[in-house]
C-alpha cells in the first residue's frame, strides 16, 4: 500500500474514528442542533424567510468546516513538531509532497463525515423543500474547496513558523477576517472595499454563491466564477503547503 | 410608518377615485376553491369581473392586483412578487355590457390579515375604478417545523455521544 495512503488512513482514523475525532463531530453537532432549535418557534418568519434559514446553515456548516481544517492543518505539522514526532515522520520513506497528499487526504474524509451530518440538519431546517438539494449539491461544490484551502494553508503556515500557537492564532485570525461575510450580509459589504474584499475572498465566494443558488433560486451554473475564485485560492493554498513542507526537509 | 401611511393613502385613493369613476365596474370575489381558513403555504386564488357599464367602448384597461397587510402595527404594503401574484392584465378593448373575468391566484407566504382590491383605469377614462374590498387572513405556519428539527437536533449528536462513550470505553 502507498505510504501516502497509509498516512491518509491513520490521520482520518485518529480524526474520525478516535474519541478526540469523535468529539469534533459531536461539537459541530451540538453547534447545527443549537442553531436548528432556536429557529424552532419563531413565529415571525414567512415562507420565504425558510431559504434565509437554509442559507445561514451552509454558511454555519463551510464555517465549522474550515474551522475544523485549520487546527487539522495546524496540528499536522506544528502538533508533530511539539509531540517530537515530526523528525521520526521525516524519515520515513514518504516525500515531502506525499506527507502533505496523506494529511490532507484525512482531513478530506473528515470533512466529507462533517457534510454528510450537515445534510440532515439541512433537511431539518428546510421544512419547505426550497432549493434545499441546490443547498446541499452548493456546500459540497463550494464548501469544499473554502475548506481545503485553510486546511493547506494552516499546514504551510504552520510548517513555516516555529510555534504551533503562533501559527494557529494568525491561520484562526485570516479565517475569522476571510469568514465574515458568514455574518455580514451583503448590504454591508456594498462599500468599494466591501466589493473589493468580496471579489478576491474565497469565503465570499461560497456565501455569495449559497445567497444566488439558495435564495436567489439561480442556477448552480451561473456560479462559475465563484466556483474559479475558491479553486483559485485552493491551488495557492496547495502550493503554500507544499512549499512550506518542502522547507522542513532542508 | 411610511409604508401604513402610504398603504392608507392608496386605499383612499382607490375609494374616492371609484366614485367619480367612469363606465367601468369591478365585481371582485373569493374562489369558492379557496380553503376556509388558510394558512401559510396555501394557495388562494380571487375573481373579478370588470364589466363596461357605458355606451362606448372602453379602450385600453388595465387592471392590477393591490394587497396590503392591515394587521395593527403592521400595515404595509406586499410585495405581489413574493406572494406569486399576477401583478396586471391589459384588456384591448371592452364593448358595451361586456364583461372580462380574471382569476387572480396567490400563495400564502406569511401569517396576517390581508385586504386585496382589483383597480383599473382606461387610457382614455376620467379616472381609477376600485373594486371592494375582500379581507382575509392567514394563520401561521411553522416555517422551521419542530417535527423535523427535534429529532435531528437531539437524535445525531446523542448517537455521537453513544459512540464517544463507547470509543471511550474501549480505549
Amino acid at each position: 500500500m502507498s505510504p501516502v495512503v497509509v498516512l491518509a488512513r491513520k490521520e482520518a482514523g485518529e480524526l474520525v474514528l478516535s474519541p478526540r475525532g469523535i468529539a469534533w463531530l459531536l461539537a459541530m453537532a451540538a453547534a447545527l442542533s443549537v442553531f436548528g432549535l432556536l429557529l424552532v418557534g419563531n413565529t415571525e418568519l414567512s415562507l420565504l424567510d425558510n431559504a434565509q434559514v437554509v442559507y445561514d446553515m451552509a454558511g454555519i456548516v463551510t464555517a465549522l468546516g474550515a474551522l475544523l481544517a485549520v487546527v487539522v492543518g495546524n496540528d499536522s505539522i506544528a502538533g508533530e513538531r511539539e509531540r517530537g514526532s515530526l523528525m521520526a515522520l521525516l524519515l520515513t520513506p514518504i516525500s515531502r509532497a506525499g506527507l502533505v497528499t496523506g494529511k490532507m487526504g484525512g482531513l478530506v474524509i473528515a470533512w466529507v463525515l462533517m457534510f454528510l451530518i450537515a445534510v440532515p440538519y439541512l433537511w431539518a431546517v428546510g421544512s419547505t423543500g426550497q432549493n434545499l438539494v441546490a443547498a446541499i449539491l452548493g456546500v459540497a461544490l463550494f464548501g469544499t474547496p473554502v475548506v481545503l484551502s485553510f486546511g493547506l494553508f494552516a499546514m504551510g503556515l504552520a510548517a513555516r513558523l516555529g510555534s504551533s500557537r503562533s501559527s494557529l492564532i494568525a491561520t484562526l485570525i485570516a479565517l475569522l477576517v476571510s469568514g465574515s461575510p458568514v455574518v455580514l450580509g451583503p448590504s454591508l459589504r456594498q462599500s468599494a472595499i466591501g466589493r473589493m474584499f468580496d471579489a478576491i475572498n474565497p469565503f465570499s465566494g461560497a456565501v455569495n454563491a449559497f445567497d444566488s443558488v439558495i435564495i436567489d433560486s439561480q442556477p448552480i451554473a451561473a456560479q462559475a466564477g465563484r466556483l474559479g475564485l475558491t479553486i483559485v485560492w485552493l491551488a495557492l493554498a496547495t502550493w503554500f503547503a507544499y512549499s512550506g513542507v518542502r522547507r522542513l526537509a532542508r | 410608518m411610511r409604508a401604513r401611511a402610504l398603504a392608507v393613502t392608496a386605499i383612499m385613493a382607490c375609494a374616492a377615485a371609484s366614485a367619480d369613476a367612469a363606465p367601468l365596474a369591478i365585481e371582485l370575489s373569493p374562489s369558492s376553491a379557496n380553503p376556509n381558513s388558510p394558512r401559510m403555504g396555501d394557495r388562494l386564488s380571487f375573481q373579478s369581473i370588470i364589466r363596461n357599464d357605458g355606451k362606448t367602448p372602453v379602450e385600453g384597461v388595465i387592471a392590477w392586483i393591490s394587497l396590503v397587510q392591515i394587521d395593527k402595527g403592521k400595515e404595509q404594503p406586499v410585495d405581489l412578487e413574493d406572494w406569486s401574484a399576477h401583478k396586471a392584465v391589459t384588456i384591448p378593448t371592452l364593448a358595451p355590457g361586456e364583461a372580462i373575468r380574471t382569476d387572480w391566484p396567490m400563495r400564502l407566504i406569511q401569517a396576517g390579515m390581508y385586504r386585496v382590491v382589483i383597480s383599473a383605469v382606461s387610457r382614455d377614462g376620467p379616472g381609477l375604478t376600485a373594486s371592494p374590498f375582500a379581507d382575509f387572513a392567514v394563520r401561521q405556519k411553522p416555517v422551521v417545523e419542530s417535527a423535523r428539527v427535534v429529532p435531528i437536533a437531539f437524535g445525531l449528536p446523542g448517537l455521537l455521544a453513544l459512540l464517544l462513550f463507547w470509543r471511550w470505553r474501549r480505549s
